[in-house]
């Protein structure tokens, strides 16, 4: 897909010079290719053919796309989506960049240490970080109890899952598991500044916090661009913390919290395949044109910078 | 993790069901008991009592009146089950060497999951994998099994004798009964009664209350006698089956076809919210689920408050000495509440899982046979190691299990009358649905009252929630 877009968006260049290059680079995507279009391009193109028809294979125009945002459970799903995305972009964006930039201009033995404490949490697979939540949350076994009587006034697990509770609850498992990751690609891209850049801004008398705003964001602006990308588009599939809390909690959670999961819910428990594929498209929507509004906003695949 | 690319929902959804099979549902192959198996059962695995019972001794219950015919089934067979059945299916696999039986344990589908839609569509739409028998936690669950788009379940009536049939309650087929097909044969039936702990009763000098005027009162007494101590609990998802169902609340009713009635405003529903309201305010009917892990620790074991207790039949030891941890010589059963002076009395029922078995079966003979053998042979001793928890469906078994049940030391007095009493009591009213609404009970409601919120304020949403979710399964809905 980044290849797609690359093409797209260099459009720049000498056309035969771009050619080439392009030639090029085949044999370096080449093994990534097959999956790309066997597991993403053409289930993609699937969704979009049974979004626009019935069950029988007739088309019918928007009319699953109707039918679904009159659910009444499509509303709800999205926003619960929204406020989760935006909870969890907002810290992702905030801390992970915040603690690069701390560990960088700290560069010592305990950097390595901290980078390696970041990012153990993320080495733990979604599934089994939302099991270790359930028990966080459960003020019977929680280590945090004194946390969550007396900060959330939660005695019981039923009132820690609170519904009003639940957009922040996911936005901080997906942080805890996602944010070492990135504190670390983070870190990397912070490391490709050249040093004499650095040095030059402390000649001219830049202090820590002046070389961190004006020095390094910038330079690493593509980086959380490309962060707020892909994590914008893993925030609104949401589907597997919703999913385990649901059954954990023996349907306290509703089965169609968020908008991934209505659309499994409409699939394979309605059998209503080709509404389910509407909705999934709107997720797709909702993700392009984010991705849009970044990569243009941020000039991600600008090339002189 | 963040290389993920934008998969739409066909994908996700066949990586994430994949996903929770191996997180959640592990669907394990418990055991493929071939011929070896059936010598390895006896001495390896602790040797249960139900297949020796079974293997040697199939007389007392096939010797009682109904003719189960001697097995000749063979071949391979599939059967998904959950924990509590477990036993049940590995003592099938050890009675009959010439049936290779795979035993899938699964989480059963019970609180309302929808995990076997989603299989059931799964396997429909590759043509194959169907189990040839399902047993389901859930007692609705063969009704949307017998319909499109399901399509699952097979007819018994043609499959079974109706000697054998006719052995379960009129009550038990008529929920059985989908479309005039016989499609499911309950495992165990599952009244609702009143459960007691006699000691405690007796300690605090108080007399078992007989209608739920009495039952509420005492709520009253105990909250600031006994503060603390509990008469019941509104926080199962199946909360609305043990309180509404038993007083005649029309939220599942005058069910044919796709037309179903919900009219949460009825009196008999609103009556019973106001009767509840104030046990839930001073905390003698908490909305705390029995099987959470908060109610064992502020109820059970060594706390041991449960005064009184409205629930099912299968609560019974399994519940109550397995989950909660009340010592043995403290309960009992007796027979559900009255409203007023209403008569009869009825009652609600919560479960009785029925056995399913597949129109897609490769070998329905054996099939058959497994169901009518767990249903009419399986260990009716309910003392055993595998006990069974509920009442059986099945008459002649039912008695065998009761006259064991009777003489069961767990219990402070006999509960027997008051479970077989309970399972004739059972409200008609209240028809089974396509739709999952015990999560429904769960979320609008449950999520209420733990913030604080009155039942009675919470009834229009309950009902207008249960509208959205019968609509959402293809039901007209009538409010009255």
């Amino acid at each position: 897909m980044q290849v797609t877009r690359k093409r797209g968006l260099h459009a720049g260049g000498a056309a035969r010079k771009r050619d080439q290059s392009a030639w090029r680079g085949l044999p370096f995507v080449l093994p990534y290719l097959p999956f790309l279009i066997l597991f993403g391009i053409l289930p993609a193109i699937y969704a979009l053919s049974l979004a626009f028809t019935t069950s029988k294979g007739k088309f019918i125009g928007l009319k699953n796309f109707t039918t679904t945002a009159n659910d009444y459970r499509f509303g709800p799903a999205f926003e619960h989506v929204f406020l989760y995305t935006s909870v969890w972009l907002i810290a992702l964006i905030v801390f992970v960049v915040g603690l690069a930039l701390m560990l960088h201009s700290r560069a010592s033995k305990a950097t390595s240490t901290f980078r390696f404490l970041y990012y153990i949490p993320g080495a733990l697979a979604g599934a089994a970080s939302v099991l270790v939540w359930l028990f966080m949350l459960d003020p019977a076994v929680s280590p945090a109890r004194f946390l969550l009587e007396h900060v959330f006034g939660s005695t019981l697990f039923v009132q820690a899952i609170a519904p009003g509770h639940l957009p922040f609850i996911f936005a901080m498992i997906a942080f805890w598991t996602g944010a070492g990751g990135w504190i670390v690609v983070l870190y990397g891209a912070l490391n490709t500044i050249p040093p004499d850049l650095e040095e030059a801004a402390r000649i001219d008398g830049a202090g820590a916090w002046t070389i961190a705003l004006r020095l390094k964001l910038p330079m690493i602006r593509k980086w959380i661009a490309y962060m707020g990308i892909l994590s914008f588009a893993t925030g609104t599939q949401l589907f597997v913390e919703p999913q385990l809390v649901n059954q954990a909690s023996l349907g306290f959670v509703p089965d169609t919290w968020s908008a991934n999961q209505l659309a499994y819910q409409l699939a394979f428990r309605y059998g209503k395949f080709n509404e389910a594929a509407a909705v999934s498209v709107d997720l797709l929507l909702i993700g392009l044109i984010a991705a849009v509004l970044i990569v243009t906003r941020t000039g991600l695949f600008r090339k002189e910078d | 993790m963040q290389r993920r690319v934008w998969l739409p929902i066909v994908v996700a959804a066949v990586a994430l069901a994949g996903c929770s099979s191996s997180k959640s549902k592990t669907p394990t192959t418990a055991s493929s008991a071939s011929v070896s198996a059936s010598s390895t059962a006896g001495s390896s695995s602790p040797a249960p009592a139900p297949s020796s019972t079974a293997a040697t001794s199939p007389a007392p219950v096939s010797g009682s009146g109904s003719a189960v015919p001697s097995s000749t089934a063979s071949g391979n067979l599939t059967v998904w089950v959950d924990a509590v059945r477990l036993p049940d299916a590995k003592a099938y696999a050890a009675a009959h060497p010439n049936v290779k039986v795979d035993i899938v344990t699964f989480d059963g589908d019970g609180n309302g999951a929808t995990g076997l839609q989603t299989k059931i569509q799964l396997w429909n739409k590759a043509g194959s994998g169907w189990p040839d028998v399902i047993f389901s936690e859930q007692v609705n669950d063969p009704v949307w099994m017998a319909q499109a788009p399901f399509e699952f379940a097979a007819d018994m009536g043609s499959l079974i004798s109706k000697d054998i049939t006719s052995q379960w309650p009129a009550t038990s087929l008529a929920q059985c009964t989908v479309g005039g097909k016989l499609v499911c044969l309950q495992d165990n039936l599952a009244p609702n009664v009143l459960w007691v702990n006699q000691k405690l009763m007796t300690q605090f000098g108080y007399t078992v209350p007989k209608t739920w005027q009495d039952w509420q009162a005492l709520g009253q007494k105990v909250a600031t006698e006994h503060p603390g101590y509990i008469i019941g609990n509104t926080g199962d998802s199946y909360g609305a089956w043990t309180y509404f169902w038993g007083n005649q609340c029309p939220l599942e009713s005058n069910v044919s076809g796709t037309n179903v009635t919900i009219n949460a405003a009825d009196t008999h529903c609103t009556e019973m919210a106001t009767l509840l309201d104030p046990l839930i305010k001073n905390g003698s009917a908490p909305p705390l689920g029995i099987f959470s892990p908060d109610f064992a620790k502020k109820y059970g074991g060594a706390t041991d408050k449960v005064l009184l207790m409205p629930g099912p039949a299968w609560y019974a030891q399994d519940v109550f000495g397995g989950t909660l941890h009340i010592p043995a010589g403290e309960m009992t059963a007796t027979t559900p509440l009255q409203w007023g002076t209403d008569s009869p009395i009825t009652t609600g029922q919560i479960g009785g899982g029925p056995w399913i078995i597949s129109k897609h079966s490769a070998n329905t003979a054996a099939a058959t046979d497994f169901v009518q053998w767990s249903t009419t042979v399986f260990n009716p001793d309910p003392t055993s190691k595998d006990a069974r928890p509920g009442l059986p469906g099945y008459g002649p078994l039912q008695a065998l299990w009761l006259a064991g049940l009777a003489k069961n030391p767990y219990f402070a007095a006999d509960p027997t009358p008051a479970l077989k009493a309970a399972a004739g009591l059972i409200w008609q009213g209240w028809q089974l649905v396509t739709y999952p609404d015990q999560p429904v009970w769960t979320n609008t409601v449950v999520t209420g009252l733990v913030a604080g919120k009155s039942l009675s304020s919470l009834m229009p949403a309950f009902g207008k929630a249960l509208g959205q979710a019968a609509k959402a399964a293809g039901y007209t809905v009538a409010t009255s």
